[in-house]
C-alpha cells in the first residue's frame, strides 16, 4: 500500500470501523453500568435529589482551598490539558470539517496558529502530568497499565496532528494518515479504558450529588 | 436534717469552691475504695492550703484516671471497672481548675452516687439511695464543724 | 450465620454491585486527590490507604462479573480472581483506616462516592470471614443483649432513678402516644449518663410529651459498622417496633454519629418500606424547639471554643447549621476551624474504628489531623455533639497532651436553660 492509498484507507473504511466500535463501545459500556439499576430509596428526603445531582455536575468542576493546595499540580495540569484537548478537537478548522461530514453540521472555529499554541500546551501539561505520576507515591502506587494506555492513546494524536502541520518527520501526507489512525486507534479503546469517565463523569457526579441532594447536605 | 436533692444542692452550691472540694472529698473518700488510683487527686481537694498548680496537676491524674477506666465503645461492659470511671470522674470534678468548676461537689455527689450503683446495677433496688443519705450526713457534719 | 467462605463473600460483592458503583468504577482516573482527603492517609502516608484502593477486590469483582472487557480480561489470563489471602489483606484497609467519614466523596473530581462503596464491600468482608473480633463482638452483644456493650435495661433503669432523685424531673418509660421516642447509645448509658439528665430537662421545660422504651433504647447500629445488612436489619427493626407500638410522631436519635445515619438513612432501606414516624437528630429538635421559641438561655461562655462537627451529622446528615445556631446562643467566642462544617475532619474514630482494637495505633495517628486543627486555632474549649468523638477526642488530647476540655452540646444548652413559666416541672 503506497502513502495515497493508506490515507485514503484511513479516511475511509478505517474511520468508519473506529466510528463504529466507538459509538457501540459507548452504547455497551452505559449498558453495562445503568442496567445494574439503582435500589429505591425508602428515607424521606430532606432536600431534592434532583438539584443535588445537577449541583454536584457544577460544583465538582472547583475545589475548595485547602484541597486545592494539596492538590495544586494535578489540578492545574489537568485544567490546562483538557481545556486544551478540548479547544484542539472541537475548534480546529479541519476538525469541524470531519465533525461536519459525521453530523451534517459544524461550528466556529479558531485560526489555525492559535490551536496549534494550544496543542503544545496540552502536550506539555500531559508530559507534566505523565512525570508526576510516576513521580508521587500514591498516583504511581495506583497507576495500572491501563492508566499508561490512556496517556499513550491521547498524546499520539496531539504528536502526529502537531507533526503534520508543522511538516515534520514523514511527508505531511504520511504523518497525516498516521494522525488519523492514531485517533481510530484512540477511538476504539476509548470505551474500555478509563476515557470514559468523559461521560461517566456527570453520572457518578449526578449519583453521588443525589445522595448529597437527599441528606440535605450544601458544601 | 436534708432528706432531699433540692436542700442538698442549695446547701452544697452556697458553700465556696474551697469548702465545696473538701466537703466533696468526703463524698468520694466514701467510695474511694472503687478506686485507689484518685486517692492523691482527692487528698489534695480535701487539703484547704492545695495551691492552684498542684491542684492542676491532681486534675491531670484524674482525668487520665477517668479516660483509662471508661468502657472503650462497643466493647463488653464492665460495670465494676465502671464503678472507678465514675470515682475518677468524681475526682475529676473536684480538682477542675478554678475556671472551669460549675458545681465540684454536687458533680462529685453525682458521680460517686453512680460508682455505688455499679457495684449492683443488674438488680437495681432501693439500697442505691443509700449513698445519697450517707451524703446527707456528710454534708450535714460539714457544716456543722465549720 | 452460616459458614463464611470466599464463595460467600464474592457472592455477597456482586450482589451489593449497581449501577452507581458501576460508574464510580468507571469514572475514576487514578489522580489520587481521594488520598490526600483521608485522613487515614495524610496523618499516616502510605500509598494503600488511598480510599479508591481500599476498593481493589471489588472493582475487580465488577469488572470481572460486569463488564465485556473484564469477562474477557479474566479468560486471557490478564485480570486474576480474588483470592481469601486478599481479602484478609484488605481487612486492615476496609476497617482498621477507614472511619466511614465521608470526605473523599465529597472531594473526589470525579464524582465517586467511595464512601457507599466501602460500605457495601464490607458486606462482603463480613460474609468471607474477615470482619474484625472488636466488631464481630459488638454485634453479636447488640443482637443477643440489645446493646453491644451489653448493657442492660436495670442499667438503665438505675440510671433513671439516680437521675429522677437528684434533678426531681420524671423520666416516662413506655409513653403511649408521646411526641417524642428518645433513644440512646450505650456510650452514653455508661461514660455520660448526664446526656440524658440534659435531654430531660430540656424536653420537659418545653413542654413536649416523650418517653424511653423499655423494650429497646439502643440507637446505634453495630450492624451497619461490620457491614451486615442482616445484622443492621435486625438491630434497627427494633427501634421500629418500639416506635410503632408507643405510636411516637418522632424518634429521636441521641448524639452518636452512626446511629443516626442507621435510623435516619439506612433504617428505611433495610426494613424496606418508609417509617410511620419522623427521625431526627438531638441536636435538630434542639434547634426546631429553638426556631419555635421553646428554647431560651441565658448567659454565655466566657471561653474561645470551637465546633467539632460529627462526619456523620454533619457532611453525611445533612445537619449543619443546627449545632451552630445552637452554639451561638451561649457562647460569644465561637471560631471555626480552617475546614468547618462539612469539611471539617473526622476525629478518627468513627464507622467502627472504635471498637476495633487492631485499630489502636492508626486511630491515633488520624487523631493528628485534628490535633493540626486545633493548635491553628488555639481554643480553650472543643464542642461537639457525638459521644464516640468525646471519647477519641479526650483520648487524643491526652496522648498529645493537650489541655482543651471537650463538652457536649446538648449538655452546655441544659446548663444555660431558662426554665419557661408553663413549662411541665
Amino acid at each position: 500500500m503506497n502513502e495515497v492509498e493508506f490515507l485514503q484507507w484511513v479516511k475511509g473504511p478505517a474511520f468508519s470501523i473506529a466510528l463504529f466500535i466507538f459509538v457501540a463501545g459507548l452504547v455497551l459500556r452505559l449498558f453495562e453500568i445503568l442496567s445494574l439499576g439503582r435500589k429505591v430509596n425508602y428515607a424521606v428526603p430532606k432536600g431534592d435529589p434532583m438539584q443535588g445531582g445537577l449541583r454536584e455536575i457544577f460544583r465538582r468542576f472547583g475545589t475548595d482551598k485547602a484541597t486545592f493546595q494539596r492538590s495544586m499540580l494535578t489540578i492545574v495540569a489537568g485544567y490546562v490539558f483538557h481545556i486544551g484537548l478540548f479547544v484542539v478537537i472541537f475548534l480546529l478548522a479541519a476538525h469541524v470539517e470531519v465533525f461536519k461530514s459525521v453530523f451534517g453540521f459544524g461550528w466556529p472555529h479558531l485560526s489555525t496558529p492559535v490551536v496549534d499554541a494550544f496543542a503544545v500546551i496540552t502536550m506539555l501539561a500531559l508530559v507534566v502530568l505523565l512525570i508526576h505520576r510516576l513521580q508521587h507515591p500514591v498516583k504511581r502506587f495506583l497507576s495500572s497499565p491501563g492508566d499508561y494506555v490512556a496517556w499513550v492513546v491521547t498524546f499520539v494524536p496531539l504528536l502526529t496532528g502537531y507533526m503534520a502541520y508543522h511538516h515534520l518527520l514523514l511527508s505531511p501526507q504520511m504523518m497525516l494518515g498516521l494522525h488519523i489512525l492514531s485517533v481510530e486507534v484512540l477511538l476504539i479503546v476509548f470505551p474500555f479504558t478509563k476515557l470514559m469517565h468523559t461521560f461517566t463523569v456527570f453520572l457518578s457526579r449526578w449519583y453521588n450529588g443525589a445522595s448529597m441532594g437527599l441528606r440535605g447536605v450544601k458544601s | 436534717m436534708i432528706t432531699q436533692d433540692t436542700d442538698f444542692k442549695q446547701a452544697l452550691d452556697k458553700l465556696g469552691l474551697v469548702q465545696q472540694r473538701r466537703v466533696g472529698a468526703a463524698f468520694v473518700r466514701n467510695v474511694l475504695a472503687l478506686n485507689p488510683a484518685v486517692t492523691k487527686a482527692v487528698d489534695a481537694a480535701a487539703n484547704e492550703d492545695t495551691t492552684a498548680d498542684e491542684l492542676a496537676v491532681a486534675f491531670k491524674q484524674a482525668k487520665a484516671a477517668a479516660l483509662d477506666s471508661h468502657t472503650r465503645c462497643g466493647s463488653d461492659s464492665d460495670w465494676q471497672a465502671q464503678a472507678g470511671y465514675f470515682v475518677a470522674r468524681a475526682a475529676t470534678a473536684l480538682v477542675a481548675p478554678d475556671k472551669q468548676a460549675k458545681s465540684p461537689a454536687w458533680e462529685a455527689a453525682v458521680n460517686a452516687r453512680m460508682a455505688r450503683t455499679c457495684g449492683h446495677i443488674d438488680a437495681s433496688d432501693e439500697s442505691m439511695h443509700e449513698e445519697s443519705e450517707a451524703q446527707y450526713r456528710l454534708l450535714e457534719q460539714f457544716l456543722n464543724d465549720i | 450465620m452460616s459458614t463464611l467462605t470466599l464463595e460467600r463473600g464474592i457472592n455477597a460483592f456482586k450482589a451489593q454491585i449497581d449501577a452507581p458503583m458501576a460508574s464510580f468504577f468507571s469514572s475514576c482516573v487514578s489522580c489520587g486527590m481521594c488520598a490526600e482527603a483521608c485522613l487515614f492517609y495524610t496523618e499516616n502516608p502510605e500509598p494503600r490507604f488511598t480510599p479508591i484502593y481500599k476498593l481493589e477486590p471489588l472493582r475487580r469483582v465488577w469488572e470481572q462479573e460486569y463488564t465485556l472487557i473484564g469477562k474477557l480480561k479474566a479468560k486471557l489470563g490478564l485480570s486474576k480472581p480474588v483470592t481469601d489471602a486478599e481479602l484478609a489483606e484488605w481487612q486492615e484497609l476496609v476497617y482498621n483506616n477507614c472511619s466511614l467519614c465521608g470526605r473523599c466523596t465529597l472531594i473526589c473530581p470525579v464524582g465517586n462516592d467511595i464512601t457507599y462503596m466501602i460500605r457495601k464491600m464490607r458486606e462482603g468482608m463480613v460474609a468471607s470471614g474477615h470482619a474484625p473480633e472488636g466488631l464481630i463482638g459488638a454485634s453479636t452483644r447488640a443482637v443477643q443483649i440489645g446493646s453491644p456493650m451489653g448493657v442492660k435495661l436495670p442499667a438503665l433503669q438505675a440510671q433513671v432513678r439516680h437521675l429522677e432523685k437528684s434533678s426531681g424531673l420524671e423520666v416516662p418509660f413506655d409513653k403511649e402516644g408521646a411526641e417524642y421516642l428518645l433513644m440512646l447509645s450505650s456510650m452514653e448509658i455508661m461514660n455520660y449518663p448526664e446526656y440524658l439528665g440534659a435531654v430531660a430537662k430540656i424536653l420537659t421545660n418545653a413542654g413536649k410529651t416523650w418517653t424511653l422504651s423499655s423494650e429497646c433504647f439502643e440507637a446505634t447500629n453495630s450492624g451497619i459498622q461490620i457491614g451486615s445488612s442482616d445484622i443492621a436489619r435486625e438491630l434497627v427493626s427494633r427501634v421500629v417496633a418500639a416506635a410503632e407500638k408507643l405510636k411516637v410522631k418522632t424518634v429521636i436519635s441521641p448524639e452518636c454519629g452512626h446511629a443516626y445515619t442507621a435510623l435516619r438513612w439506612d433504617g428505611p432501606n433495610l426494613i424496606g418500606r418508609p417509617y410511620t414516624f419522623a427521625a431526627k437528630h438531638i441536636v435538630e429538635v434542639l434547634d426546631e424547639l429553638r426556631a419555635e421559641g421553646l428554647l431560651q438561655t441565658e448567659g454565655f461562655e466566657e471561653s474561645k471554643l470551637t465546633f467539632h462537627d460529627p462526619c456523620q451529622l454533619v457532611r453525611r446528615g445533612g445537619v449543619v447549621e443546627q449545632p451552630r445556631n445552637l452554639l451561638n446562643m451561649v457562647a460569644k467566642n465561637f471560631v471555626e476551624m480552617a475546614d468547618h462544617g462539612t469539611l471539617n475532619w473526622c476525629c478518627g474514630a468513627g464507622g467502627g474504628v472504635s471498637a476495633n482494637e487492631d485499630a489502636e495505633e492508626v486511630k491515633m495517628k488520624a487523631f493528628q489531623r485534628k490535633k493540626k486543627q486545633l493548635d491553628e486555632l488555639h481554643v480553650d474549649t472543643l464542642v461537639t455533639a457525638c459521644a464516640n468523638c468525646r471519647i477519641q477526642l479526650e483520648e487524643g488530647m491526652e496522648v498529645n497532651q493537650m489541655d482543651i476540655p471537650v463538652l457536649g452540646l446538648t449538655e452546655m444548652i441544659a446548663e444555660h436553660l431558662v426554665e419557661r413559666k408553663g413549662g411541665a416541672a
